[in-house]
């Protein structure tokens, strides 16, 4: 590779050459592929080591946490299904708590299809509905906003659907009778 | 402005037809497969007990069917679906408050099936009710019918005692 | 060469050198940043990764390390998955049975079930946050709009595998919730009723259902899965490289 300031631009008449190579013309402006800047040498890491460690230990943590865990809690079975006897409360799996308990309050065509389609929807239109390019939380009041009532009201509905609904859907306290089921 | 169609755009355009042709059939075919296959027992004509068995008042539970056979006051016998109309719980009949009551999210109906109160869209489906050669009542599961809407109260009589819920007895 | 082999100390640098390692590994020895990045560059395991990355992307503050968690969950219910499929036949009269038995007789039985149980309820959180976690950051923002989109896919995919799962114990718990969760599909306009007998397999929960979700559970939905996720890998390594291009500077 030569290096750029290496090559003798003349303006006489023998064109400039580089090793056995003329120059022809020098194009001022951007590079072919697009403006792109280098990034600032000392702000790059190698990925191995650095990173690779440090998602070692997150994978390493993760998995110790399962495999403890599962020594300790057991999965739950209930009866064999019974087409027969709905048991009382009747209760989604957790994530799907928030929905159950927006079933209970709406027609099922405005909590089951309209919500659960209007939050996918949403959240996949996001970056297109969302053109606001900064990144600090500052001056994205709207955006964070927004996500974070989401966000709560969402954990909100799925703790009432989880811990605090009982027999017919009626309204328990955890603390005295426990409906959760995982 | 020409409107020749070149050789290269009649066959660009042939290979988006033609691909296309192919996916909708490959759905098509998909859909139309995994229908589900008719199975005896429920989905058909399921045969139960005499008409006579079945009373004003009384709520006779035919469990293949997963229906239950009730008769509305100076009316025919019905076959009520025992799945709620709101998301397919099965609706146990509860003895002492004399209503059908949804453990899953509440909903109730009274003794013939008409909406009373909950998150339910409507009254409990309804399934054909035949007399067949031998005397018994046949209930065609396979046709469904919607319904009451809510507000429809042919039968509005208040509750016969304590809902199940609490602490009334099935 | 010669004074590669002089430094190697260990036992991976000297297996390197010899002929067998050379075929395997294709890669000059690890001396100088530029020889180790050859040889990040020719892994198959680290073609995963970009070879540099900015110093503040691979902190804990930047991710939480939520990504690759999630994929580590992904992993074990892979294999304590498939531990499991050896125990157990898709049918109403045997399932439950099999769960039963897989818990008493078959040794690590009940213990691969919690791992598979706990992993799936693990995960499902752990891809929430991490949605959550890079919207704070913004990370849906061009150019990475795209890589967003297949992660709600992605999202969605992981309760799918979840919900699909939850069915095949055969017990109670599993029953209802299918039976309630499939009855919304019915209210989609038109095609609901059609659609929710596609999924049952009928018109209520029965045997045809249990063995649509299954053949959904272990066929269908991982080998999708695995391919957006292969995608998602793949974007989010090109994207961090034209992101140290572009944010060069700023922040």
């Amino acid at each position: 590779m030569t290096d750029e300031s290496e090559v003798k631009v003349s303006l006489a008449d023998e064109p400039a050459t580089i090793g056995s190579k003329r120059v022809l013309g020098i194009v001022p402006g951007k590079p072919i592929a697009g403006e792109r800047k280098e990034p600032a040498k000392k702000d790059m890491v190698m990925v191995w080591p650095h990173l690779l460690v440090r998602h070692a230990v997150a994978a390493l943590g993760a998995l110790i946490t399962v495999l403890v865990v599962s020594v300790f809690f057991d999965a739950p079975l209930r009866e064999i299904a019974n087409p027969e006897l709905t048991p009382n409360p009747e209760k989604a799996p957790w994530y799907f708590a928030a929905l159950q308990e927006l079933l209970s309050h709406f027609h099922p065509m405005v909590a089951g299809i309209l919500v659960p389609g209007g939050i996918v929807a949403g959240l996949i239109a996001l970056p297109f509905l969302d053109r606001n390019p900064s990144l600090a939380t500052k001056s994205r009041k709207v955006a964070v906003t927004a996500f974070t009532t989401f966000m709560v009201v969402w954990i909100i509905l799925t703790l009432i659907g989880f811990a605090f609904r009982g027999p017919n859907w009626g309204w328990v306290w955890p603390w005295n009778e426990w409906h959760g089921e995982l | 402005m020409s409107s020749i169609l070149t050789r290269r755009a009649l066959l660009a355009r042939t290979w988006k037809v033609g691909l296309g042709l192919i996916g909708a059939a490959g759905i098509w075919s998909m859909w139309d497969l995994l229908q589900p296959l008719a199975t005896p027992g429920f989905g058909g004509k399921v045969r139960s007990v005499a008409a006579s068995v079945i009373t004003e008042g009384s709520v006779t539970e035919v469990s293949e069917a997963r229906a239950y056979l009730v008769r509305p006051p100076g009316g025919d016998i019905i076959a009520l679906s025992s799945k709620c109309t709101h998301l397919g719980c099965k609706v146990p009949y509860c003895e002492s408050s004399g209503r059908f009551e949804c453990p899953c999210h509440g909903t109730t109906f009274n003794l013939i099936g008409e909406y009373l109160t909950g998150p339910a869209p409507r009254g409990m489906d309804t399934h054909p009710v035949e007399v067949g050669a031998d005397g018994l009542l046949y209930i065609d599961t396979g046709t469904r019918e919607d319904g009451p809407v809510p507000g429809v109260l042919t039968l509005d009589e208040p509750a016969t005692g304590p809902s199940c819920d609490e602490g009334g007895h099935a | 060469m010669s004074i590669s082999s002089e430094r190697s100390s260990t036992l991976v640098d000297r297996f390197r050198d010899t002929a067998v390692g050379k075929a395997m590994f294709r890669s000059p020895s690890r001396v100088t940043p530029r020889d180790r990045a050859a040889g990040h560059w020719s892994n198959f395991f680290l073609h995963l990764y970009p070879v540099k990355m900015r110093r503040k992307e691979i902190s804990f503050r930047y991710s939480y390390y939520l990504g690759i968690i999630s994929a580590v969950l992904f992993g074990s219910l892979i294999v304590s998955g498939i531990y499991l499929m050896f125990f157990y036949v898709p049918s109403p009269g045997q399932a439950y049975a099999n769960i039963q038995t897989l818990q008493t007789d078959v040794s690590l039985g009940q213990y691969m079930r919690n791992v598979h149980r706990w992993s799936a309820h693990l995960m499902v959180l752990a891809v929430a946050a991490h949605m959550a976690k890079m919207f704070y950051r913004g990370a849906y923002k061009p150019p990475r709009e795209f890589n967003w989109v297949i992660g709600v896919i992605l999202l969605v995919l992981t309760l799918l595998l979840s919900f699909t799962g939850y069915l095949l114990p055969w017990d109670q718990l599993a029953f209802w919730a299918v039976t309630v969760g499939s009855e919304m599909a019915a209210f989609v306009p038109l095609i609901g009723g059609r659609v929710q007998e596609l999924l049952l397999g009928g018109p209520v929960v029965n045997s045809a259902t249990l063995l649509r979700f299954y053949v959904l559970h272990v066929a269908v939905l991982p080998s999708i899965m695995v391919a957006v996720l292969m995608i998602h890998l793949w974007r989010w390594r090109k994207d961090s490289m034209l992101d140290a291009a572009r944010e060069e500077g700023d922040d």
